[in-house]
């Protein structure tokens, strides 16, 4: 079998792959991709290389693992899952990534796309009115500092108390929304300015919103489907994809920079600049594990205010009320996160970096609705291809941390994309196949085209088929927002 | 003009690359920020309505071009503008690099200029500063 990369690479099934701790000088524990041999194949090197890299850091439990839409990022490769004994373990803002808490919404509705076909485009104009898209884009909502600092001690709770949003929308949200632990104290001046205009706003790159449609035959479990609010019968659902802003961002960077400073004090050295750590329980790894808390409830606000605007748009173009319309969420999940969960080991702060939290119907942390289903896992392949709904099993619990994949991942760069691709008539052409996008920057379009992804089918067969979370739905584009 | 810049194909996918050239420190640190520039909106397509002046010095001139990117980045969010250029000057005096730039640009404006990506942050991935055979060269990850 060729693949991207002289290390050695054993099968352990035919969607686990494990390359042994012999393989590079530092590893304490083995490295594990999950994928097919296909994806495997066609892996890029950056992969190898990274996963191996976040094998070495201290503290790791287990394996340094990688999801099947896995790439080459920076520090942990897209896709790297790794946890981390909060003992003897580190916290790294490489296994989070820049955008703290970017994540997945998906909102339902009773409206069918024989409803929304005829508005498509009045729809469309009022969703990229509504919800700001783009570089250096502000919303609506204007913020004290002092509410700015509730934002992020209360995340979505904020937004339900000042109307943007329902009570029962926080029972179907990772943390109710809102993650305990949070010091907005230690937050630097540079953090609250980048994003203390931008509640409610898209961002750019592979952040979206988009309006789908779920088929009959796009529905692989009725039961887990119906019990998630998804009837088929070409119904209108809405996905979200987008984190904390510039507020994330510059919390990230200015860990990063501590943690650089700190290591040398602890003894660490790592592989990568950009897996700068520190111990969990020392004074910046404590620190660094609130302000990413405080930026962690930004993104689920960002995302909350974002489904206001997004039901007040339906509101607008259909006439009717979001509640008449049916508008629930079905759940918001994070794919760029640190978390402390308990697993046979013990208390472990695991990472996931382009990876979805996936606990099954066992897991205790799970509210009411999901704990006889497991918990939903939103997955948005490109805007040509679709998007699935998947469920979290008690196997990923068991093998994975409770993580999966969260997107289709890319095998073009963006520079490659753009010159394979132009904007302008990717968006003709999609209009000609149904799928109507609204686009801040055409430039921005081409590199997010399908072809410059994975085909998320493949990717979604083989979790499924690891058993890491199994498939429910399938949901086809036909809006698209993107900055 | 004493500096280039090349956007990389095949490294960090989902992410923006370059490296920067230059026949001096100066120089370099031009090219990475004409790079970074042209990463987020066409210079050409932004006016000039929108001034900040700002000074950073560090020892280590890989340490200061790390902070100036991170600098450009912070005012594209915190002032919501996108820029049209930055002349900068770097002076070397006392074993301390002296950075003195201007940023200069507009508010986002979605109807007059061109916009690309929303950088989110400046990694250390791969992230270098260095002497080479021809002069000086930065490598830079941007996050997007």
């Amino acid at each position: 079998m060729k693949l991207n990369t002289d290390m050695t690479v054993n099968r352990i099934t035919d969607e686990i792959w494990e390359i042994p701790p012999s393989e590079k000088s530092g590893m304490l524990v083995p490295a594990r991709i999950y994928a097919t041999r296909e994806i495997l194949q066609a892996m890029d090197s950056g992969v190898f290389d990274q996963v191996t890299n976040v094998a070495c850091l201290p503290g790791i439990s287990r394996y340094a693992l990688c999801m099947p839409d896995g790439h080459w990022g920076y520090g942990f490769p897209i896709g790297g899952v790794a946890a981390f004994d909060v003992h003897e373990g580190i916290i790294s803002p490489g296994g989070v990534g820049y955008d703290i808490n970017c994540g997945m919404r998906l909102i339902r509705t009773d409206l069918t796309l024989a409803d929304v076909q005829p508005r498509l485009e009045q729809l469309m104009t009022e969703l990229f009115r509504k919800v700001p898209a783009g570089v250096g884009a502000s919303g609506f909502v204007r913020l004290s500092r002092e509410e700015f600092r509730r934002v992020m001690t209360d995340g979505a709770r904020w937004c339900v108390e000042r109307g943007y949003g329902w009570h029962r929308d926080l029972v179907r949200m990772e943390e109710g929304g809102c993650i305990e632990g949070t010091d907005p104290s230690i937050v630097t001046d540079h953090a609250i300015q980048r994003g203390i205009n931008q509640l409610g706003t898209l961002g750019s790159g592979n952040h979206y919103l988009e309006v789908q449609v779920v088929s009959n035959d796009g529905i692989f479990d009725p039961v887990t489907a119906a019990a998630f609010g998804i009837t088929g019968h070409e119904q209108i659902v809405v996905m979200v994809h987008c984190g904390s802003r510039g507020f994330g961002h510059q919390v990230a960077s200015d860990y990063l920079k501590v943690f650089e400073k700190s290591m040398r004090r602890y003894g660490i050295t790592v592989k990568d600049q950009q897996l700068a750590c520190a111990p969990f329980r020392s004074p910046e790894g404590q620190e660094y594990f609130s302000a990413m808390n405080c930026a962690a409830n930004t993104a689920f606000a960002n995302r909350q205010v974002i489904t206001h605007q997004i039901r007040e748009a339906f509101a607008t173009v259909f006439g009717r009320s979001a509640e008449a319309l049916g508008m629930e969420l079905v759940y918001d999940v994070a794919h760029n996160i640190a978390k402390v969960e308990r697993y046979p080991e013990g208390d472990l702060v695991v990472h996931r970096k382009g990876a979805t939290r996936a606990f099954g119907p066992g897991s205790p942390e799970l509210p009411g609705p999901f704990r006889q289903t497991g918990q939903p896992v939103i997955c948005g392949g490109s805007m040509e291809t679709g998007s699935y709904l998947l469920v979290g099993t008690d196997q990923a619990v068991r093998d994975t941390f409770g993580s999966t994949m969260h997107g289709a991942g890319r095998t073009m760069s963006r520079a490659q994309a753009k010159r394979t691709v132009r904007g302008a008539q990717l968006q003709q052409q999609m209009k000609q196949r149904g799928i109507l996008v609204k686009a801040v920057s055409m430039s921005g379009l081409a590199e997010e085209a399908g072809v410059a992804y994975k085909n998320i089918s493949e990717v979604v067969e083989s979790v499924d088929r690891a058993g890491i979370t199994k498939k429910v739905a399938e949901l086809r584009p036909i809006g698209n927002i993107k900055g | 003009m004493a500096w280039t810049f090349r956007f990389l194909e095949e490294i960090a996918l989902a992410d923006i690359a370059f490296d920067a050239e230059g026949e001096s420190i100066e120089e370099v640190f031009r090219g990475a920020t004409q790079a970074l520039l042209q990463s987020m909106a066409t210079p050409s397509t932004v006016a000039e309505t929108w001034e900040r002046t700002i000074e950073q010095r560090d020892v280590d001139p890989s340490a200061l071009l790390y902070d100036w990117l991170s600098e450009v980045v912070y005012w594209k969010d915190a002032a919501g503008v996108v820029y049209r250029e930055a002349p900068l000057t770097l002076t070397h005096e006392h074993d301390v690099w002296l950075l003195r730039a201007r940023l200069i640009g507009a508010p986002v404006d979605q109807q007059t200029q061109e916009l690309h990506a929303d950088v989110k942050g400046i990694t250390k991935h791969l992230y270098a500063l260095k002497q080479t055979s021809d002069g000086w060269q930065a490598r830079v990850v941007l996050d997007v």
